[in-house]
């Protein structure tokens, strides 16, 4: 048998017992007979969060999208300063978890937050639901516009002038006309993103239940699966319909863009720009600065004085062992991801045929599942299997949640490699591992780099995958947070946040480096990735 | 002798006929171009002699040897590309002495080796570039070097020129005539640039639909094409020509 399709059956393999066993184990175990599924749907508390739901991620989805609508045209159509840097703080809340974001808004707007005290108001409810959504997905939303945006060939813009059509026609015929598709599928993603979350509304919901925060509850707190299997196949609508859009109508091998965006001078427009810009990147940062201040002041409302009662509480208690638990996990999953996208993308890249294309499709079907499906079915399935209990499950779990980005990032770097390597290694009796090791993989450094950075800094802001799956010895530090806030610990949960956040920082910033000097190092022999 | 016999070979994909049946020789150190417009079938017969792509039916010989379901790296086969498929993490010595250098296990021969055939290609000042230092002929030198040193009985090119602009291939042609001699290689050459594929062959093959129009001398073809469809590809490049001379001079030709 040839190696290659030795690898494909260890794919398909792998994906099998990671993705589908889980999946249908538990949603067979949905009884529809006994009317349980008929009494869920017809109760009080499931309409309610059902409602509550589609109310916040209706609302949350459309204004996460117009901000980053508003950044992505600040950043690529005008003449703003310090682009690199404002992307850098645009995609800063990535690398927390969603709960921190919650937590965030309690800090300041919480019944006794840094402003909130002095004023009679909290958002505490579906105004910090939304708020919390948008900061946590608009710069996904972001990433897909602004890659919209980069690919739009100058040369319209061109022939739009030539044919004498004023700005706002140019808007319209060519801008809006190839935004379409980034903007549904930003949409999409964002809604799906919204929807299945339940760090947010957990943090910041109050008693405004929504859907996944009733998953959560039924599950954690009232142990009742069936309850939490049913509620999950709700959750996985949205996340389906999105899938079938985006398989259907996106695009996922980017062409090159020869001709980038001119920008035009207009002063006045760069001021405007610049403020909404300011103000929105400004709000992030006084979030993530509350994180500074209530992790060393005594107490918010009492005693402002700085202190390390809280810091000290923290590594009082094993601190050390979660940070463990949380980079050992990231570093795994980062390495095992990458090995396992890589080598899937190689196959469906590079090795064409039926069986790459379903391949393909199935690897990208991952990314509809909503991580707290995919933990509860992960719990039902493996709940009597040696890897229960073990850092085994939870990094098989967070390899599936995560895996089709990065496999996506080397579809398109390994789509983008001269076909012919493997026929010029095949004449030269160069065997096919060769040359990937030799050749293909140093063209693809980077975009390795940034496979390996992506799925580590999932890993540790991850909470909805895992949540149902650790247990005392395995528990990540994203999983602290949750306990934490529980308990109205709001300086040590943002302690925890601080420490995510500069841990995944530094991995940003390592690779950062790293594909910045390989960009020198190529420009002396000037190869360019995209164009090999 | 014959280096290279293919029988009755047939290729179909979904139903479409892309070669059909078609048989021709090749002799030892002859330079045949397959010449015919694209979609011809030019390609998919280059794939299945190189043997990355299997034939519906018949057979291919070399020498005595039946070599149809032959693994690529034993055929003993190079091939030259359009885009030249040069490693560009690895510099011009480095591109030539890769293949080498494992078959060999010998790095210092294998370097030796290399810069003798990187001398010859005129490429000696540029062992240490990278490709993206070179212009496209000198990226399809390194190309055409990697592939000769490994001693092949016989290379495929795959319309190597195309990329490259009038002075360059003219440049080329003489080259590769040149090296042809010295190493006394067969060629199969794959275009559809008539005047490229008349000046460097010893023989023509014409091709269209998947079928062999003529395989003649090219003055036989061009002074007695075979059929209509023959005589109109190669006059409608002569008529091309003409026309365009006319167009420059103002002289009726």
């Amino acid at each position: 048998m040839k190696k290659r399709s030795k690898l494909s059956i260890f794919i398909f393999l792998f994906i099998g017992i990671s993705v589908l066993f889980p999946l249908i184990n538990m949603l067979l175990q949905i009884d529809f007979s006994n009317g349980n599924f008929q009494k869920l749907v017809a109760s009080t508390a499931f309409k309610n969060a059902l409602s509550h739901s589609l109310f916040v991620t209706s609302i949350g989805t459309i204004l996460s999208v117009c901000i980053a609508f508003f950044l992505a045209y600040a950043l690529n159509r005008t003449n703003i300063k310090h682009r690199s840097i404002l992307k850098v703080l645009i995609s800063l809340p990535m690398l927390i978890p969603s709960i921190s974001h919650g937590l965030g808004l309690i800090n300041l707007f919480g019944v006794n937050g840094i402003i909130t005290q002095y004023i009679p108001f909290n958002i505490i409810g579906r105004v910090g639901i939304i708020m919390g959504s948008i900061i946590y997905s608009f710069p996904i939303a972001f990433l897909i516009l602004d890659d919209g945006f980069y690919y739009i060939d100058n040369n319209l813009y061109s022939t739009a002038k030539v044919l004498g059509m004023n700005k706002w026609q140019t808007f319209k015929k060519v801008t809006f006309c190839y935004l379409k598709k980034p903007l549904l599928s930003a949409f999409f993603a964002v809604f799906t993103m919204i929807f299945t979350d339940y760090g947010v509304p957990l943090a910041v919901g109050g008693k405004y239940l929504t859907l996944p925060v009733f998953l959560y509850k039924e599950v954690i707190g009232l142990l009742d699966y069936s309850e939490g299997t049913m509620i999950g196949l709700f959750l996985l609508i949205p996340a389906f319909i999105s899938f079938v859009f985006d398989t259907f109508f996106k695009n996922y091998g980017n062409v090159d863009n020869n001709h980038p965006f001119k920008r035009e001078e207009n002063k006045g427009r760069d001021i405007l720009v610049s403020i909404g810009v300011y103000i929105i990147l400004g709000f992030v940062i006084v979030l993530l600065g509350s994180f500074i201040y209530y992790a060393f002041v005594e107490n918010v409302t009492l005693d402002k004085s700085f202190s390390l009662t809280h810091f000290n509480y923290v590594v009082g208690n094993n601190i050390g062992s979660y940070i463990f638990n949380s980079i050992f996990i990231a570093l795994i999953v980062s390495l095992l991801g990458t090995i396992v996208g890589y080598s899937s993308a190689y196959v469906t890249a590079r090795v064409k045929g039926k069986l790459s294309k379903f391949l393909h499709m199935f690897i990208i079907c991952t990314l509809a599942i909503p991580g707290i499906v995919l933990g509860l079915s992960y719990t039902i399935s493996f709940h009597n299997t040696f890897i229960y209990n073990t850092y085994v499950i939870l990094i098989m779990v967070n390899i599936v949640h995560f895996i089709a980005t990065p496999y996506l990032m080397a579809y398109n770097a390994l789509l983008k490699v001269n076909q012919n390597y493997e026929i010029v290694a095949k004449t030269c009796n160069i065997s096919t591992f060769r040359i990937v090791k030799d050749v293909i993989i140093p063209c693809t450094k980077n975009t390795i780099r940034e496979m390996l950075v992506y799925l580590f800094v999932n890993s540790m802001v991850t909470i909805s995958a895992v949540t149902f799956l650790f247990n005392s010895k395995t528990m990540p530090l994203s999983l602290l947070i949750n306990n934490y806030e529980g308990n109205m610990m709001l300086g040590e949960a943002a302690i925890v946040s601080l420490l995510i956040l500069i841990i995944n920082v530094l991995a940003k910033v390592s690779v950062y480096i790293l594909n910045y000097r390989e960009e020198r190092k190529k420009e002396n022999y000037g190869i360019i990735e995209e164009a090999i | 002798m014959v280096n290279l016999k293919v029988e009755n070979l047939s290729k179909t994909f979904d139903k479409k006929t892309v070669l059909n049946n078609i048989s021709f020789e090749v002799m030892d150190g002859e330079f045949l171009s397959i010449l015919g417009p694209s979609g011809c079938g030019k390609t998919t017969l280059l794939k299945i002699l190189i043997g990355i792509e299997a034939p519906t039916s018949g057979e291919i010989m070399k020498g005595n040897k039946k070599i149809t379901n032959l693994d690529p790296s034993k055929r003993k086969m190079g091939i030259v590309f359009q885009n030249y498929a040069l490693f560009p993490n690895m510099t011009v010595l480095k591109n030539v002495s890769y293949a080498l250098q494992l078959k060999l296990k010998n790095k210092k021969h294998a370097e030796t080796e290399s810069i003798k055939i990187l001398k010859m290609m005129n490429m000696e000042e540029h062992l240490n570039k990278y490709p993206s230092e070179l212009s496209g002929g000198q990226m399809q030198r390194v190309a055409i070097a990697r592939t000769l040193a490994l001693n092949p009985d016989i290379i495929l090119f795959d319309e190597p020129m195309s990329a490259l602009d009038a002075d360059n291939r003219l440049v080329l042609r003489k080259e590769l005539k040149k090296i042809q001699k010295e190493f006394h290689t067969t060629m199969i050459y794959i275009t559809h640039d008539q005047e490229e594929a008349f000046s460097l062959s010893d023989r023509v093959m014409v091709m269209h639909d998947g079928n062999i129009e003529q395989l003649d001398k090219p003055n036989t073809i061009f002074n007695h094409p075979k059929n209509e469809y023959v005589k109109q590809f190669v006059t409608k490049h002569l008529v091309e020509k003409v026309r365009s001379i006319e167009k420059c001079t103002g002289i009726d030709l």
